[in-house]
């Protein structure tokens, strides 16, 4: 069930029908969200709803038993049980082929001839987002940074919730619990915000979904195309992904909103980023302070002069949690690479003065310069393998004047970097101006109604979103 | 009621209210839209939804009917009136209708006769003959491609509901979709708008046209024009592409017209038959329909013999006919010709009819033709219509 389709318009219509008139009272209520989860994750698949369901309840107890545990050694038993649990989900339904074809292409390279039996499993949709989001409980359980909830119900409530559940943005128990503990009455200010958040991720997937058509030519038949119309493909790839991904987040939080709930933005107009390290405090927000949290820190973070091989580490298992290929992994050793680099060369004396320069000019180059580095990241996450990959930089970095350009190439070019830019505009005028614009009623149900007759135009539910796959 | 229900349902009613305005004025501009750029029913298959207004019309009829059902190239290549009246001529009373539609493939063209079937056994009435044209190019996996985007809407606009249930086969996600297309929507799916739309802008392929010189582009432009003003001032009242009752779904004959107009239309017929504007013609056809490597959908000829099987309902005797090729511009290859074969072996097992073939007939010749696929009016429709009298007149 996919927010921007039909099907989902009916079962918010009447979930928001039963949730506002009929089950008025906090647990009615907690009740009716986990039903609702489940039918919508059960929409998919619903044989993977003991999954969804068994591990929360497992995190659910082991939080209770690190918490009632005296000994250090036992509370750090009953989390390891926990990671083990959720890791060993993730590693068997996620990971699991991907490690035994490279067992036996690797065994092939010294000629051993391995044939490995795999286990061809359906990825469960979400089953990243889950895991991580129900890990998060019990460490920080076990820190100490706060105390086990009673109450299984209300537990998995927050784990399945359904808004978020599939792609995000992931939550933090210590930030759902306690709103499922006290489910809030959304103010007419804040439900305002929340449908102008749906409408506003509605017309990034709308568009997301356009730009999948270059996206796609470019990098099926690279081969064949012009360096403009290969650089207007990886562009539009770089618009969609972001349109795809942080439209879903939005509409995510837009329709937790309506409800009372209170998620933080996911995105923050990551493409204005004027460093690797900024663009990773700006793009999939949720998962990057998951990882600064719950990896880099327990790695030792910037201790003991180990911060290169720890954000190199993170970087990598950042890339790997996005799916089980060598492109995933080289995108995130791409990310900590870049990374790593930007910290060193901070370092330099004639950096600082660089680095802390209000110049536009400089600003400006220091912009084009993440762009690019972050266009170049795209190509390996999309690329269908490395070879493919590695075929598309050379011809995006080698002009073959011989190439005729294509039929409309520069109308496309324009269509594609001004969507891209139209939607940083958008969400930059969303984030800074947004509550103000609720607050005009004729201005913003006018700009309601022509978002959402766009979306009614051209909005085909024809793409599923990219995220659903991690 | 204590004051946080009260709140609740306060609040809620407030959502539900904005965001069902919000949705009532999306729509109402949606629609508005779709009639200002004929983005509905009538617009995307008028001739079609034509068709179907007159057929309680047709079946009333008390006369022996006779249809010709197919792709364009029978809307173009067969005229009713002119059948009727040489069929008169040699003592028969009938009545035929010109059942031929351009874009739609037998997938589509299956529901069409499904809807046709149930007009005629409504009334217990029957056909005395059917002709059913086997379109090869329509039949090929290129031309089910390209049809992809439309799927959804011409599925609303032909298909019963049950059908559209059977369609979706236990897919609610579908089922939904496909319903909201068709009550909510005005039968317009949003993949078909963002198709028409993007097409302009993302080309689905690059396109190399043969050009003529400029005097002939020029006398061509000039001869188009002349033709329409005067098919104007001939038929100040009828739209042109629709499917008219008067015309039986034909087109014009040349009784109808004047001297002027079509020695103006045969001239203008030759400057569309220059070299290149045949080759362009028929690459047009290579690249929409794959019309000379013919590589078959198995789905629309399974969907062409339940054509003949829906029509073999409600009629006395059906006939599969190929129509005339331009074989100067359309030459299969032997592979090509080897896969038509197998299909043609296929349809006739499946549908216990022999094919007619009537790709190569001596009476139709190249110049006869408008374009590289469609016969001519006023000169190609008539010799194929004489034709399909000649064969067919012992069975009325």
């Amino acid at each position: 069930m996919i927010f921007n389709t039909p099907i989902f318009f009916w079962f918010f219509a009447l979930f928001l029908l039963c949730y506002g008139f009929v089950f008025l009272r906090q647990t009615p209520r907690v009740y009716l969200i986990v039903a609702a989860s489940l039918v919508f994750y059960g929409a998919w698949n619903y044989k993977f709803i003991p999954l969804l369901v068994g591990s929360g309840v497992a995190d659910y107890f082991i939080a209770l038993a690190i918490f009632k545990a005296t000994e250090k050694s036992h509370k750090k038993r009953w989390l390891w049980l926990s990671v083990t649990i959720n890791l060993g989900i993730l590693g068997l339904f996620k990971y699991a082929d991907f490690v035994l074809v490279s067992v036996a292409e690797f065994l092939l390279v010294f000629g051993y001839q391995a044939s490995l039996p795999t286990l061809s499993w359906v990825l469960p949709v979400g089953i990243s987002f889950y895991t991580f989001q129900s890990l998060s409980y019990t460490i920080d359980v076990y820190r100490g940074d706060m105390k086990p909830r009673k109450g299984l119900v209300e537990f998995v409530a927050a784990l399945s919730f359904f808004p978020q559940l599939v792609a995000g943005p992931i939550l933090r128990a210590k930030h759902i619990l306690p709103q499922m503990h006290a489910i809030a009455l959304p103010t007419w200010h804040s439900a305002k915000y929340g449908f102008l958040l749906i409408t506003v991720g509605l017309l990034k997937k709308t568009g997301a979904d356009l730009l999948a058509i270059p996206a796609q030519t470019a990098f099926y038949a690279h081969d064949t195309l012009s360096t403009l119309e290969l650089w207007t493909g990886v562009l539009a790839f770089t618009g969609q992904i972001y349109g795809d991904f942080s439209g879903y987040s939005d509409m995510a939080i837009g329709i937790a909103m309506l409800l009372g709930f209170n998620i933080p933005l996911n995105f923050r107009v990551p493409y204005f980023a004027l460093s690797p390290v900024d663009f990773w405090r700006r793009w999939h927000i949720s998962l990057s302070s998951w990882l600064k949290d719950y990896l880099y820190i327990s790695l030792g973070g910037n201790r003991n002069n180990n911060r290169t091989r720890n954000v190199f580490i993170t970087m990598l298992l950042g890339g790997l949690w996005h799916g089980a290929a060598w492109t995933f992994i080289a995108w995130g050793a791409f990310h900590g690479l870049i990374i790593t680099a930007t910290h060193y060369l901070a370092g330099f004396e004639c950096f600082k003065g660089f680095n802390a320069s209000n110049s536009r000019w400089i600003k400006l180059f220091k912009w084009a310069v993440t762009f690019y580095l972050i266009m170049i990241g795209w190509v390996l996450f999309r690329a269908e393998n490395m070879t493919a990959a590695m075929g598309m930089l050379a011809n995006m970095h080698m002009v073959d004047w011989a190439v005729e350009l294509g039929h409309n190439a520069l109308t496309i070019f324009a269509f594609v970097s001004g969507w891209v830019l139209l939607v940083h505009l958008m969400d930059y005028y969303v984030i800074k101006r947004g509550d103000k614009l609720v607050d005009k009623p004729w201005r913003f149900w006018l700009l309601m109604i022509v978002a959402q007759s766009i979306c009614l135009m051209i909005g085909e539910p024809s793409d599923e979103f990219i995220y659903f796959q991690f | 009621m204590n004051s946080s229900t009260s709140s609740s349902r306060k609040i809620y009613g407030k959502i539900l209210l904005g965001v069902g305005l919000t949705m009532a004025g999306a729509w109402s501009v949606l629609m508005m839209v779709a009639d200002i750029v004929g983005a509905n029913a009538e617009g995307v298959m008028g001739r079609v939804v034509q068709a179907r207004r007159a057929l309680p019309q047709i079946v009333s009829e008390d006369k022996k009917q006779v249809m010709v059902f197919g792709s364009s190239m029978v809307d173009a290549g067969f005229s009713p009136r002119l059948f009727d009246a040489q069929v008169k001529a040699q003592g028969k009373d009938i009545k035929s209708y010109n059942f031929g539609f351009g874009g739609l493939n037998p997938y589509f063209q299956d529901y069409l006769s499904r809807r046709i079937r149930e007009a005629y056994q409504g009334e217990d009435k029957r056909l005395k003959l059917a002709i059913i044209e086997f379109n090869p190019f329509q039949t090929t996996q290129t031309r089910w491609n390209r049809a992809n985007s439309m799927v959804d809407s011409f599925l609303t606009m032909l298909a019963s509901n049950a059908e559209l249930l059977a369609v979706t086969k236990g897919d609610l996600n579908r089922a939904m979709l496909l319903f909201n297309i068709k009550y909510v929507r005005n039968d317009i799916s949003s993949q078909m708008v963002t198709t028409f739309m993007g097409r302009g802008i993302f080309p689905a392929e690059r396109v190399k046209r043969e050009r003529d010189d400029e005097a002939m582009v020029k006398r061509r432009r000039e001869l188009g024009k002349q033709a329409n003003e005067l098919y104007a001032a001939d038929f100040p009242d009828l739209v042109r592409r629709q499917w008219s009752l008067p015309l039986q779904g034909g087109r014009t004959i040349p009784q109808d017209r004047s001297a002027k107009s079509l020695e103006v239309y045969a001239e203008y017929i030759k400057t569309q038959q220059t070299a290149a504007q045949m080759t362009n013609f028929r690459n047009r056809r290579i690249r929409t329909a794959d019309v000379l490597g013919l590589n078959f959908e198995p789905l629309l000829v399974e969907s062409f013999i339940r054509i003949v099987e829906n029509f073999k309902q409600f009629s006395d005797k059906v006939e599969v006919v190929m129509l005339p090729r331009n074989t100067d511009w359309i030459n299969y290859s032997p592979e090509a010709q080897a896969r038509l074969n197998s299909a043609i072996a296929q349809i006739e097992k499946g549908t216990g009819l022999s094919i007619r073939n009537h790709q190569n007939l001596e009476q139709i010749n190249p110049q006869m033709f408008r374009d590289a696929t469609h016969l001519a009016r006023y000169q190609g429709d008539i010799v194929y219509t004489q034709f399909l009298v000649e064969q067919y007149i012992g069975d009325l």
